[in-house]
């Protein structure tokens, strides 16, 4: 208790010094608070860019086979899994003069295919609505085509006929690939085009909670005569794009945990020797080596505990402020990463005292008394 | 009466080989409790090497200092630091107040230091101190607020706050004008005479060492006189 108050009243005595250190400490913690959850919040956004609206997980048929519904029921037996729907799949071909523009075609149940692809609140134009005939395209598309809400669109099947769609809606998936080459259509619609029985599919699209459980759950849906397909194995390169990033973050914040302890460390060390008559006069008076060393380490203490609760409350003024700048992103704080960067950030302050601690320890309390 | 302080042919030897300086040697005699002695000797003499030994903030190279009935060269450097607080109060040539702390915190740091609680019975002994000082009221005040004088006598307050048996004075009108040497001195004298409280004052003074009862003199590290005065 005693070296507490010590270390308290040590720190009173020099406010300036204190006042330095500890926002030195807290500029360190709010880089790391507001860093951290920059990038965590930004690879939240790719990664929900990506995968965001679309299938997480697909199970196809093996040698062109069908598909059946049941299995979608069986998957959803599966406590991660939030969605599985079955899908009727073709392609057609949209024919204009003499250029052609292939399209991507999903058939199924409007519910179903908005439950995955969100498609409901992403329509910029007419109304999301898969009646008999209707069809949604995207904007790229709808552009290069030059067609709108309420037009006939023409497209030539896999089987070389053509048929004619009306355009019921207009949609924004955030990608000009997929606003180029998706198209959607009732299930019905499809399974006449390709000659499809009632529980006959191309496809089961599935989603689970957490994107990064895909592999794990992937392996476990496998089954004879059906392929399974999932994000992570199509999306290597944006993942390890991700680990880089997360790789260059840690190194950032790394280095800014050594700029904070080596501050903590040269404050406490002259403060240490600035010190010196005062530990020398307290031991003369009978305070042990151990009570002497604590006081500097208590002192880390309360400059560590201090600064990071200065340091989280200048990371969310600082994401506040962000939230201000005039970008399509918004920085979410990350709690488990601010507890993790407190913790550290105490740690630190702790260990930079443990020189000053001990050279306080070996002060010679005769050398203190007779130089004064 | 008995004794408080032994030193039996205490000897200390500063460097190795060569270098090799000797500060004391093969010095005795006994300090009885409640005794009001002087250790007089000049500059290098080794007269302050001499009271760190006895003051246990040093160790003899040979020879035992055995102090309030303890052999003290046993002993480990904590139960050395707790013997010394238990039973020695200190009063150096520059008073050792701490800056950061008020007088009542200063006076009571070595109760603090030995883990007693600080509560109405040091507080009114706190008071009482400061009124035996003459000083008395200014226990709020912080340590760097006060004068010279007053600085050197919250020391000795601090230095009697834990009874202790004997005090260790090192020089400790050094620094101050004839008028606060004179008072200082009045001072121990009423304290050793209404406490009990032993004394041994560190000087390079002769007349400084008259005003005591007993003048152990120092000279090149020897103790070569040990006289009984009767000025008083």
């Amino acid at each position: 208790m005693l070296p507490l108050i010590i270390a308290s009243r040590f720190l009173r005595s020099a406010p300036g010094q204190t006042a330095l250190i500890i926002a030195g400490i807290g500029v360190g913690i709010a880089v790391q608070v507001f860093v951290g959850s920059l990038i965590s919040s930004l690879q939240d956004d790719l990664v929900d860019s990506t995968v965001g609206s679309s299938a997480h997980i697909t199970l196809l048929p093996v040698d062109d086979e069908q598909i059946s519904a049941a299995l979608a029921e069986e998957a959803l037996q599966q406590s991660e899994v939030t969605t599985a729907i079955p899908v009727r799949r073709m392609s057609g071909l949209y024919v204009s003069g003499d250029q052609s523009t292939p399209l991507s075609i999903t058939g199924g149940d409007p519910e179903d295919i908005d439950s995955i692809y969100g498609l409901s609140e992403r329509i910029v134009d007419g109304e999301f609505a898969l009646e008999d005939g209707q069809i949604l395209v995207g904007t790229t598309f709808a552009d290069a085509a030059a067609t709108g809400v309420g037009d006939e669109l023409e497209l030539v099947l896999p089987n070389g006929e053509s048929a004619s769609y009306r355009v019921a809606g207009i949609f924004d998936l955030g990608a000009a690939a997929a606003n180029e080459r998706l198209a959607f259509l009732d299930a019905e619609s499809v399974g006449e085009a390709l000659g499809l029985g009632d529980d006959d599919y191309s496809a089961i699209e599935i989603q689970v909670a957490d994107v990064f459980t895909s592999t794990e759950l992937a392996q476990r849906l496998e089954s004879p005569g059906v392929e399974v397909i999932d994000w992570q194995s199509e999306n290597e390169e944006l993942l390890s794009g991700l680990a880089a990033q997360s790789g260059s973050s840690l190194m950032i914040q790394a280095f800014v945990l050594v700029a904070v302890a080596l501050g903590i460390a040269s404050t406490l060390a002259i403060s240490a020797v600035q010190k010196t008559r005062q530990i020398g006069i307290l031991k003369a008076m009978g305070m042990t080596d151990a009570a002497a060393g604590r006081i500097f380490l208590l002192q880390a203490l309360i400059l560590g505990v201090t600064g990071v609760a200065v340091g989280i409350g200048l990371g969310y003024l600082l994401i506040w402020g962000f939230s201000f700048a005039p970008v399509d992103f918004s920085v979410r704080p990350s709690p488990t990463l601010i507890a993790i960067s407190a913790a550290i950030g105490v740690a630190v302050a702790l260990a930079s005292s443990v020189i000053p601690s001990r050279s306080t320890s070996r002060v010679d309390p005769i050398e203190v008394i007779q130089g004064g | 009466m008995a004794d408080v302080l032994v030193a039996d042919s205490i000897e200390k030897i500063y460097g190795e080989g060569e270098t090799a300086t000797r500060a004391l040697e093969a010095v005795s005699f006994e300090v009885a409790e409640g005794e009001f002695a002087s250790i007089v000797g000049q500059s290098g003499s080794g007269k302050s090497t001499l009271l760190n030994l006895l003051g246990l903030l040093d160790t003899p190279t040979s020879g035992v200092v055995n102090l309030a009935g303890e052999d003290t060269s046993e002993l480990s450097r904590r139960q050395r630091a707790r013997l010394r607080s238990d039973t020695i109060g200190f009063v150096f040539q520059f008073h050792h107040l701490l800056p950061e702390f008020t007088v009542f915190e200063n006076l009571t740091m070595p109760l603090r230091i030995s883990g007693q609680r600080v509560g109405d019975a040091e507080r009114k002994r706190v008071s009482e101190l400061l009124e035996l000082m003459g000083i008395g009221g200014l226990e709020k005040k912080n340590a760097n607020q006060l004068s010279g004088g007053q600085k050197q006598r919250v020391a000795i307050g601090r230095a009697l706050i834990k009874r202790p048996e004997i005090v260790l004075a090192d020089e400790p009108t050094g620094n101050l004008d004839t008028a606060n040497t004179d008072a200082v001195y009045d001072l121990f004298r009423s304290i050793n005479q209404e406490l009990g409280t032993g004394f041994l004052i560190v000087t390079h003074d002769r007349g400084v060492a008259e005003m005591t009862d007993r003048i152990l003199e120092v000279s090149d590290g020897k103790l070569v006189q040990d006289v009984r005065n009767d000025y008083v």
